[in-house]
């Protein structure tokens, strides 16, 4: 499934998230089944098919992660654990000390580092979405561009990660505070 | 997901977490990182003169699967020759946690884990040495 064809849009990594949110609303809203009531077997299966492929294509589109890894199948590019570059030792180190800091952060209930660490790291992430935009942009990626943004969307993977965790940590911390 | 036992025995009991001065030449540190999910594991050994794994200590942030396969690495390989350790092979790991085949690449962590602090080790070494 190509989830930009899905829902009609350029193949492209910087999306703008809300036009793509509408255009799946609509495609949606078009195939309801309430919309099919009078219609034959096969046509409602049809339907019923393409709203499951616009959900999976709004899935995807709206994570920058598979997002990415889309663009990259077209491409032609496998990606997943063992199709991409292993992270470099220095970038692995940076993650380590991230999430000790994060880990330390928690235990002592530090929120301003919380939120330091979490604004770095977002920063990061962002910096590699600008990146993987420009290497999947209106025209063709070059072979060049496409190996440089597959450790963009490594890194990206553990920066998503390391926010998760962040995130995990708000939220335990607002059940306490609301207990 | 199930976890087994053991993974659950690991996982709120780890062994061997910490760290060791990575300065000392007779430690070597190694680094990984699960691209797929972006967990990092930390495995340091302390080699002594007899090349036998003196000491072990890892740092995992990840999974119950993943801490449970670097807590179960350090307490298999002090007390062998970095030879033996090198020899450990993730199935090993896989076997003795009884992990799902989801989880099968936390078991690969720990194993690249063991071979790069080994690797780090030896060129600590032919540095010293050269």
């Amino acid at each position: 499934m190509n989830p930009f064809e899905v829902l009609g849009l350029e193949a492209m990594f910087a999306l703008d998230l809300k036009e793509v949110e509408k255009r799946h609303r609509e495609l949606s809203r078009a195939l309801h089944p309430d919309k099919f009531v009078g219609a034959g077997a096969s046509e409602r299966r049809a339907s019923l098919n393409k709203a499951v492929e616009a959900n999976e294509a709004w899935r995807v589109l709206r994570d920058p992660v598979k997002r990415a890894e889309a663009l990259f199948r077209l491409a032609g590019v496998s990606v997943g654990e063992r199709n991409e570059p292993a992270a470099s030792p220095e970038f692995l180190m940076e993650v380590m000390e991230w999430r000790e800091a994060l880990a330390e952060a928690r235990a002592t209930k530090d929120v301003g580092t919380v939120g330091k660490l979490a604004a770095e790291v977002r920063a990061r992430a962002k910096g590699s979405e600008v990146v993987l935009a420009s290497t999947f942009g209106l025209q063709k990626p070059d072979p060049d561009e496409l190996k440089l943004s597959q450790i963009q969307l490594g890194e990206l993977r553990f920066y998503v990660r390391f926010l998760e965790e962040v995130s995990a940590i708000e939220e335990a911390w607002q059940d306490e505070i609301s207990q | 997901m199930a976890y087994s036992e053991k993974v659950i025995e690991h996982a709120e009991n780890p062994r061997n977490v910490g760290t060791l001065d990575k300065n000392d030449p007779s430690v070597g540190t190694g680094l990984v990182g699960a691209p797929a999910c972006g967990d990092v594991m930390r495995l340091q050994i302390k080699v002594g003169e007899n090349g036998i794994i003196e000491d072990a200590k890892f740092k995992t942030f990840g999974c119950g699967s993943a801490i449970a396969s670097s807590s179960l690495a350090t307490e298999w390989i002090k007390g062998k020759t970095i030879d033996e350790a090198e020899a450990i092979k993730n199935v090993d790991i896989v076997n003795e946690l009884n992990l799902p085949p989801v989880k099968i690449h936390c078991s690969v962590l720990a194993e690249d884990a063991i071979k790069s602090a080994i690797a780090d080790y030896r060129k600590k070494k032919e540095q010293k040495s050269a």
